[in-house]
């Protein structure tokens, strides 16, 4: 018995719900024009290339229109640990006023992306958009609200910023814009939060601005939904002597994808972006990096730790360019993954193109099973089989879990990523 | 453990035949330790030393395809690893595998609860063990930076030992097996080592040491010598056989074993 094929595609259903979305007419039209663009070129497969690993097929059965508000359990936020600062909360995209915080760090300026649906749209496209841009292009096609921020030069505000998305089932079109003006300092925490059992669809889009010397540490803590589908695409243009830290821990969703572009503009710009992926059960964790050595003198660093286990499903695609003329780039990239089960896979493809002297580059994948050399080490010091896996696994993922700040955030990640392994009871005990 | 005698079986194996990858390595080795003694198996690099040690202590891709071993009365064969080391079965690793990652102590501490446990007895806690971890090291001169570092993690060779030895003497086993344990020490670090081993000699317990050269044995005496060549125990005798061999190296070994 095969399933009957769906008449419309899910980007061909979304059409009526253009009718509901607030905006000037060009954008009403803009919209209208973009969509159909979709509809014609279709989701990313994994015949384009920046889409090798991630098959999006399971969309096509899923309601990708946004869902009106409805009522929000009352413990809704008691998923994450204390709010280390300033929070701002979005439900499906629309910022939500009572979770949230009024005030904002000192020196931050908040304006809404609705306001922009009031000027003029985006240039039309003309012709088909790159595999690489739909998601975006979608989300913004489908955004009514998402976070425009303004750090002022040289603010630093003590406490970090948080934001939380929240997916309530449905679509999710989060949209999220940070600028660093010069000098400043900032750390953001994201959360990216399923109310359960949502059958969200969730494509999200943030835009970083690092100025002269700022630097920004962002923590993306990601807890989907067990059936979510999460797309996240974060740019990210690192200025003059400016330093940009990722730290992505991805615990949940059905099938995610995180895809990463960073641009080191200025001179001594620096990025260290490290992640912990975790596909159990049929889960899908997928990354995707880019980075762009555009200028002299810039530094890179990628350190990734991918573990599958039961049916899941993983990958690493990572890209180093380093354009003519970016000569002394260094550029380290490490992706390494460990396989707890016979039916789990990881792919990875790291990958570098150097079109510049001077350059010092290294970079790594492997993806294997656990150490047999340090598992029989463990067993002849008496400990039981699941005891030993699980530590070893948890020892795997250390180097990443250990640079997660602060300590209350790192503490809940710690105890999340344990439920995720065999035998968490058993090794408690030695997590200090 | 208190109702094992001197002179009790600690260890019998017979008929041993071992495969690596393929190869015969052990090709029927016959061996006894009872309780109360000390051996030394010693023989030339490649010999086998280290796969018979790696074979009682359950070394899964290394083949059994012949002979028994009996631990206490029971088939140790059928043990599972971490059942041969609660029951008291240690292994001195030749090489200590460096486990980053893995607090040093924590595992100490779990492995010495997985020995009580069986045995019956109540589980330390985290300050009684730190107790007992910290009179230990002191025998072993080792400083306290250990108590915080991943397993044998960017630990020195000596280091390593000192590690494997400490675990020994906070475990107290009914078996050691100790291979190579002298290898890489210098004098002090030897005599430090020997210490530890020392403190451990006892009526109910035994000691086999799998050795390369004789002069570990100038510090822990041996009651019994035995020469691992050609698959098997060629040869055994006191602690003059040792400074023989030192004396001679081991071919008059092999070759009085041809000539039977
Ligand atoms: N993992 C392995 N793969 C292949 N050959 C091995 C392996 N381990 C040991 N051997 C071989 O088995 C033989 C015995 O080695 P070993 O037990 O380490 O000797 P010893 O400890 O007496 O020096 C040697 O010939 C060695 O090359
Ligand atoms: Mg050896």
């Amino acid at each position: 018995m095969s399933a009957r094929p769906e008449a419309t595609s899910a980007l061909a259903r979304l059409q009526p719900a253009l009718a509901r979305l607030p905006g000037t007419r060009a954008w009403q039209q803009w919209r209208a024009a973009t969509l159909a663009q979709l509809v014609a070129d279709g989701l990313p497969t994994p015949r384009d290339d920046s889409w090798k690993y991630t098959n999006l097929r399971l969309l096509e059965r899923r309601e990708l229109a946004t869902a009106a508000p409805r009522p929000l359990p009352s413990d809704v936020l008691q998923a994450l640990p204390a709010a280390q600062g300033p929070r701002l909360v979005y439900v499906d995209g629309r910022f939500h006023s009572a979770l949230s915080d009024s005030e904002l760090p000192a020196g931050m300026s908040r304006t809404s992306h609705a306001t922009l649906l009031d000027g003029p749209p985006p240039p039309e496209q003309s012709g088909p958009v790159d595999a690489d841009l739909r998601l975006r292009s979608l989300n913004l096609c489908m955004a009514v609200d998402g976070a425009r921020l303004l750090l002022a030069g040289g603010s630093a505000p003590a406490r970090p910023l948080e934001i939380v998305h929240l997916h309530t089932g449905g679509g999710a079109y989060p949209r999220t814009r940070l600028e660093l003006g010069a000098g400043a300092k900032l750390a953001l925490i994201e959360y990216q939060l399923g109310v359960d059992p949502a059958d969200a669809f969730v494509a999200a889009v943030t835009d970083i601005v690092l100025g002269p010397g700022a630097t920004l540490t962002h923590t993306t803590v990601q807890l989907a939904s067990d059936r979510a589908v999460l797309v996240d695409d974060t740019h990210v243009s690192v200025g003059r002597d400016a330093r940009y830290s990722h730290r992505l821990v991805a615990l949940g969703g059905q099938l995610a994808r995180f895809d990463l572009r960073v641009d080191l503009d200025g001179a001594g710009a620096e990025a260290d972006l490290r992640g912990l992926l975790f596909a159990d059960g049929t889960r899908e964790q997928h990354i995707r990096t880019l980075l762009d050595h555009r200028v002299p003198h810039c530094s890179s660093a990628q350190l990734y730790r991918g573990v599958a286990g039961g049916r899941g499903r993983g990958s690493y695609d990572g890209k180093v360019i380093v354009r003519a003329g970016a000569a002394k780039t260094s550029s380290r990239q490490s992706s390494r993954n460990l396989l707890l089960s016979k039916d789990a896979a990881i792919d990875t493809r790291p990958q570098l193109e150097i079109n510049a002297d001077d350059v010092k580059c290294a970079h790594g994948a492997t993806t294997g099973t656990l150490d047999e050399n340090m598992l029989f080490y463990l067993l002849t010091r008496g400990l039981d089989r699941q005891t030993a896996r699980a530590l070893l696994t948890y020892a795997f993922v250390g180097d990443v879990l250990k640079c997660i700040e602060p300590q209350a955030l790192r503490q809940m990640i710690e105890r999340r990523a344990l439920g995720r392994l065999p035998a968490a009871e058993t090794i408690r005990e030695f997590i200090a | 453990m208190s109702n094992i005698q001197k002179g009790n079986s600690i260890l019998e194996i017979s008929g041993l035949k071992v495969n690596v990858q393929g190869k015969a390595i052990l090709k029927g080795l016959d061996l006894t330790v009872r309780a109360g003694e000390v051996h030394a198996i010693m023989g030339p690099n490649g010999a086998g030393k280290s796969t018979l040690s790696q074979v009682l202590a359950g070394r899964p891709d290394y083949a059994v395809i012949a002979g028994h071993a009996t631990y206490l009365g029971e088939d140790l064969l059928a043990l599972a690893p971490e059942e041969r080391a609660r029951r008291g079965l240690f292994l001195g690793f030749q090489y200590p595998v460096e486990i980053p990652g893995v607090n040093n102590v924590y595992l100490l501490k779990a492995a010495l609860n997985a020995r009580r446990r069986h045995l019956g007895l109540q589980e330390v806690d985290a300050f009684e063990f730190l107790a007992i971890v910290k009179e230990k090291m002191v025998l072993m001169q080792m400083d306290e930076s250990f108590l915080k570092r991943g397993v044998n993690e960017g630990f020195s060779g000596g280091e390593k030992k000192r590690n494997e030895i400490l675990q020994m003497t906070v475990l107290e086993p009914t078996l050691a097996i100790l291979d190579e344990t002298d290898s890489g020490l210098d004098i002090d670090a030897l005599k430090v080592v020997a210490n530890g081993v020392n403190s451990l000699r006892a009526d109910n317990r035994a000691i086999v040491l799998v050795t390369h050269y004789q002069r570990l044995l100038d510090h822990i005496v041996p009651d019994h010598v035995h020469v691992l060549a050609g698959g098997r125990i060629l040869k055994s005798g006191d602690r003059g056989l040792a400074l023989e061999l030192e004396r001679r190296g081991y071919d008059w070994v092999l070759e009085e074993a041809n000539a039977e």
